[in-house]
């Protein structure tokens, strides 16, 4: 079942549910880069002080060590924020982490433009630059039902694990009879004119835009794709397959992240759908007062997705509109 | 320490010296100069130090893994017909040691992280309370120049990893050429001191000060350094002057000469 945007909100749903899963894997470590209560972790510290270790301002040193920790049986979680946890200590992530196939949890807050800090503080190629390593799961989920199904669920990945998370409140899209899976994509809803890939922040973008078509007859599917690596390539095929062309959405450079994965098995399965990717088209960001601004600016809005759709599908005349919708304080609707 | 115990250490490094140029002779080049710098203080840890099995060596700059290779069958970890193969395609003994390498225990290669790891394990064994595990970390002077170094520097004091042993080869050779030419390296007791460490500087072809420096490393209530000042052409007299100690050339002639003058020289 889903919930209706506006959504409910929640905060702290990944420091909870971390919390809780330490409670029963002792052999969790926790890592912070000097941004405790921004990564949620301020919970796990009150609660486990001994399992806790600042590794301040030193993202390398943090990546190198959490390598050698795993080595001794432990399971690091690295948190900072996504521009430090990736870009910064690439080579350690590397050498020290992803080349051993150790089970440490690289944890990147603030995707994409969700932080109007600028060009220093968006991540919009830490997926790619994660999912071009051998061995790496990288997982973007959408909601808070997610976040705690998915925390368990990395757990048990005998390898790294790149985990992107959105800061603040946290959007309660699914209930909890969703199943989050690292196999599997989640057809959320199925149709035959245009199919969506989206994740993240964008599933939800993807859903109101879906909305909006079906509104005017086009048939969308709209398929969740929160594990970008490994994909599951059926899911991808088949629901392609049904429809006549293809959407991606993602909060992340259209470079190397969910549409470059989705362009891949289209091409290698001779599918022949035409593709849009909705994101940051090959370009930097930059400092604002909202992230909503900026997500109009870079095309990230629920009316691009709607226009892509719209345009990818060949239709003549003008899109429709999304609705604007009215977001109470405490709630969250997609742009 | 007696004089038939340094003839001894003397001994175990020209051992090492002696197969590095074995292993590196089929190339014809190859990471020579690194053993010939780093022969004593390995032969001395490896001696009275590293306890296979209990203890942990981190080989940060993966070239350096030859000497960890050459002391290998002394420390039951290397069979040593295989030294052979050193560098052949197929083999298991890389040139750029790696964690499948016999011997050491990371990924090395890129220099600057291996401190970090060896800091990693200190701190696993310090989490697990096991106190009596000492992790040794070979470091080059040249790799000081990356500054996760000085990161896990920091931490190492912070965390008082006193189980923590860095035998740095202070050997002036990087690859662009000295490395007092390209970055101020110096002082370099006092850098480490004064991030929190108890640092030794001694020469690092003398294996009574090695040896000396090593037992007081051990008993530190802190991290600890031996800096060990060294030269990539020590112990063999017969290469040419001026032979690029990053990458020595040996061919022909040259290994006949080295060959006979290390054997002598052990004999």
């Amino acid at each position: 079942m889903l919930n209706l945007a506006p959504y409910p909100t929640v905060l702290k749903p990944y420091g909870r549910a971390f919390v809780e899963l330490a409670r029963v894997r002792e052999e969790i470590l926790c890592l912070s880069g000097d941004l405790t209560r921004q990564t949620e972790i301020d919970l796990f510290q009150e609660e486990f002080p001994e399992r806790f270790i600042h590794a301040g301002m030193a993202e390398a040193n943090m990546i190198s060590m959490a390598g050698a920790l795993a080595r001794r049986g432990f399971m690091p979680f690295v948190h900072t924020f996504g521009v430090f946890a990736t870009r910064r200590p690439l080579d350690q992530i590397v050498n020290c982490v992803a080349y051993p196939n150790l089970p440490v949890r690289i944890v990147g807050f603030m995707p994409g433009v969700s932080s109007p800090g600028g060009p220093s503080h968006q991540a919009i190629d830490d997926v790619a630059l994660m999912r071009a390593l051998p061995n790496m799961t990288v997982v973007d989920v959408a909601d808070a039902t997610e976040i705690r199904q998915a925390v368990v669920a990395i757990a048990d990945v005998p390898g790294p694990v790149y985990l992107r998370l959105k800061r603040g409140e946290i959007p309660i899209i699914f209930d909890h009879h969703h199943e989050f899976s690292l196999r599997h994509a989640h057809v959320v809803h199925d149709g035959q004119d245009v199919v969506i890939f989206a994740n993240g922040m964008m599933l939800s973008s993807a859903l109101a835009a879906a909305q909006t078509l079906e509104d005017v007859g086009v048939s969308v599917a709209v398929v969740n794709v929160p594990v970008i690596k490994p994909l599951d390539r059926q899911t991808i095929i088949e629901t392609a397959a049904r429809a006549r062309a293809v959407v991606t959405a993602e909060n992340h450079s259209i470079i190397g992240g969910l549409g470059s994965a989705v362009a891949d098995v289209l091409a290698e399965e001779g599918l022949g759908r035409r593709l849009r990717r909705v994101g940051l088209a090959d370009t930097f960001a930059e400092g604002a007062q909202s992230a909503t601004w900026l997500f109009k600016k870079y095309g990230l809005a629920t009316q691009d997705v709607v226009d892509a759709g719209w345009q990818v599908l060949g239709r003549d005349g003008v899109a429709p509109r999304a609705p604007v919708l009215h977001t109470p304080p405490g709630e969250y609707a997609p742009v | 320490m007696e004089s038939s115990q340094v003839r001894e250490l003397e001994r175990a490094a020209d051992l090492l010296r002696l197969r590095a140029v074995r292993m590196v002779a089929p190339h014809g080049f190859g990471y020579l100069g690194q053993v010939l710098s780093s022969a004593e203080v390995m032969a001395v840890v490896f001696a009275e130090g590293f306890r296979p099995g209990v203890d942990e060596l981190v080989v940060s700059p993966g070239h350096y893994i030859i000497v960890a290779y050459a002391a290998g069958p002394e420390l039951g970890l290397v069979d040593e017909a295989s030294l052979a193969t050193y560098g052949q395609d197929g083999s298991a003994l890389e040139a750029i040691g790696t964690e499948s390498s016999p011997v050491a225990d990371i990924t090395g290669g890129s220099l600057g992280q291996g401190l970090s790891s060896a800091v990693g394990l200190a701190l696993a064994a310090q989490l697990r309370g096991e106190s009596d595990r000492r992790i040794f970390a070979l470091l080059s002077d040249g790799e000081l120049e990356e500054g996760q170094v000085w990161e896990a520097a920091m931490f190492a004091a912070h965390r008082g990893l006193a189980n923590l042993i860095v035998l740095l080869d202070a050997n002036d050779s990087q690859v662009d050429g000295p490395v007092s030419s390209i970055t101020t390296l110096e002082p370099l007791a006092a850098k480490w001191e004064s991030f929190g460490w108890a640092a030794y500087d001694v020469d690092g072809h003398d294996v009574r000060a090695l040896s000396h420096a090593l037992g007081e490393a051990l008993t530190q209530d802190r991290p600890a350094i031996v800096i060990a000042r060294t030269s990539t052409a020590h112990g063999l007299s017969c290469l040419p002057e001026g032979a690029d100690g990053h990458f020595i050339k040996i061919s022909g002639d040259l290994i006949d000469a080295a060959l006979a003058e290390l054997e002598a020289r052990r004999a």
